[in-house]
């Protein structure tokens, strides 16, 4: 194979989710229509990084245009400002907008606490959360960091932090999955779920 | 009960067994051939498909087969045709370039658990002596597999509570004992350790009754043979996190927790005295042969379906007196069982239905 070639398949398959089969299908599809779609992609793939830097208030994406860079979010005056969330990545900010039902607003920590892989306390965006809510009109914080080990240390360490800002601080429930049947749910969800229910 | 059954296996690329298929009988199945052509390999091989692991090696990547320098990796696959009642499935294992994967009829599992407790397997191999005179990590296994089946939720917080055990211990070293964040992970490891330990307890509470009577049973004189669990730490969250928080300078110094479920224990002992360091060889024997029969009940009834034995060259490890409780032991509980020998005629199967098989470099052939 040419090195060329195998330089393009190469890189695509770095892309997470994209095996080398999967790599070789994006190759081969570009290669056999319409020029214009690869040098399209192209282009909007080299101009990513120019084009989108973290919102300077959240650290969700934002497009760059006028300073301050803010994001759609930061900059929709609809939104509640009231409720602020916290999240340890973008990807995870764009998971809770999908069902629609949080009207406040975000912050993006852009890690978890993990000693085991050499990130502790300092290396979290911590002190410009901690103003933000000290600067006031913040009512609940939301710690919905993952429920995996690193996350609920994380939200251990933010409940210290945020204590004494006179905040109500929650935490997201981990749970059922929507729709789900609850046969087919494994234990250890299930488990939490039961764990963690409500009076209704 | 039910009985599990393995009706057909195929093997492909699985250390030095290049292609095997065949049907099993499904009462004994014996494999035999001299040392070194792949008996063990066999059992592995079925133990692989039917809970995802090996019983040999923690790395999937010791089952490829070795290759010439520049030769290409085979995929390793094992497949399995398991009937349970009226139902039958397929389960197949395998490892394609170092990464497992396991499939039942071609769907991927929720988890690797709900893989491990779809067939029950127990393996019965000679390294298991060490149950009674070894250190408590072989104990501490036998639990983890039991609790498997009789208290999932808590055993899956085994790998959370390493996690955060280790967590703790790193921040130690990085932030020294007043940090605060050492006191987050104390309650993470404080939350996880609690719920294993309470798994490896109800674990241990059922092996305990079953491993006593087996004992008994083996030796016609009393022998004040007690079985108990000790957990690790106090199975409290205040005492626990006293403990800890009072253990910090000395852990950091010595480079691990002295306190924790990882460092549970079966407790063993004869007449009062420890088994590891005062039982005989005779006592020993009968002591590992007790807890496998209890490990071989306890998970039957949990998972309310006989599990598949497989018996990796006991016999060799065994005296006289133990290998023929071993077999009146397997006669009566019905069930499929495979084991590996160098002497097949020593296995007493006595008129029970049986297939046995001839192992010569990783070539497998039915005998007749
Ligand atoms: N990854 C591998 N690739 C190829 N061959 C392997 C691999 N791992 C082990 N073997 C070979 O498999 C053989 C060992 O097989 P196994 O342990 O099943 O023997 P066995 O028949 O049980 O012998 P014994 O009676 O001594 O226990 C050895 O010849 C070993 O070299
Ligand atoms: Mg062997
Ligand atoms: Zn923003």
């Amino acid at each position: 194979m040419s090195p060329k070639l195998r330089r393009v398949l190469q890189l695509f398959a770095r892309l997470p989710g994209v095996g080398e089969k999967t790599a070789h299908r994006y190759v081969l599809h570009l290669l056999t229509t319409d020029p214009s779609v690869a040098e399209e992609l192209g282009r909007a793939v080299s101009e990513l990084h120019h084009v989108f830097q973290p919102c300077s208030v959240c650290n969700n994406l934002a497009e760059v245009g006028e300073t301050p860079i803010l994001c759609d979010i930061c900059k929709d005056h609809k939104r509640d400002p009231s409720v602020l969330c916290v999240v340890a990545k973008v990807s995870d900010l764009l998971a809770l907008e999908r069902p629609g039902t949080l009207r406040g607003r975000y912050f993006v920590l852009g890690g978890l606490l993990s000693p085991l892989e050499g990130v502790g306390p300092e290396a979290l965006p911590v002190p410009r959360l901690v103003e933000r809510v000290r600067q006031g009109g913040v009512r609940e914080v939301i710690i919905a960091t993952p429920p995996s080990v690193d996350g609920e240390a994380t939200a251990l360490f933010l409940r210290r932090e945020l204590g004494d800002l006179g905040v109500s601080i929650t935490r997201i429930a981990s749970g059922i999955p929507h729709g789900g049947d609850l046969e087919f749910i494994d234990p250890v969800t299930l488990g939490r779920a039961l764990d963690g229910r409500k009076v209704i | 009960m039910e009985s599990l059954l393995v009706l057909a296996l195929s093997i492909r690329n699985f250390r030095n067994l290049a292609q095997a298929d065949f049907r099993p009988s499904p009462r004994f199945n014996v494999f035999s051939g001299d040392n070194g052509q792949g008996k063990t390999n066999v059992l592995e091989a079925l133990y692989a498909v039917l809970s995802s692991k090996s019983f040999r090696t923690s790395k999937v990547a010791d089952l490829m087969p070795h290759t010439e320098p520049g030769g290409v990796a085979e995929v390793v696959s094992v497949r399995a045709k398991v009937r349970e009642g009226d139902m039958t499935r397929e389960q197949r294992f395998a490892v394609d370039q170092g990464t497992r994967s396991v499939r039942i009829d071609d769907k991927r599992p929720r988890s690797l658990l709900a893989y491990a407790t779809a067939s029950p397997v127990v393996v019965f191999h000679p390294g298991e002596l060490s149950l009674s005179t070894g250190p408590s990590a072989e104990r501490r296994k036998l639990l983890d597999r039991v609790a498997l089946f009789v208290a999932p939720t808590g055993i899956s917080e085994l790998e959370a509570y390493t996690r955060a055990q280790r967590s703790r211990q790193k921040t130690l070293e990085a932030r020294g004992i007043d940090a605060t964040d050492v006191d987050h992970w104390e309650t993470l490891v404080i939350q996880h350790g609690l719920a294993l330990m309470e798994a490896r307890a109800a674990a241990a509470e059922r092996i305990v009754s079953r491993a006593l009577v087996a004992f008994e049973s083996i030796f016609t004189t009393p022998l004040g043979c007690e079985i108990s669990y000790v957990p690790g730490a106090p199975r409290e969250a205040e005492a626990f996190r006293a403990e800890l928080r009072k253990n910090r300078a000395l852990d950091l110094r010595r480079g691990t927790a002295r306190i924790g479920p990882h460092r549970d224990d079966l407790a063993l002992s004869l007449k009062g005295a420890a088994a590891r360091t005062s039982a005989s060889q005779g006592q020993h024997r009968a002591l590992v042969l007790a807890l496998k029969a209890a490990e071989i009940a306890v998970i039957g009834e949990a998972r309310g379906a006989r599990p598949v034995l497989l018996l990796d060259d006991v016999s060799s490890e065994l005296d006289r007196a133990r290998t023929e409780a071993l077999f009146s032991f397997l006669r009566a509980t019905e069930g499929q069982v495979f084991l590996t020998t160098t002497r097949p005629e020593l296995i007493a199967t006595e008129g029970a239905e049986r297939a046995d098989f001839q192992l010569r470099q990783g070539v497998i052939s039915p005998l007749s």
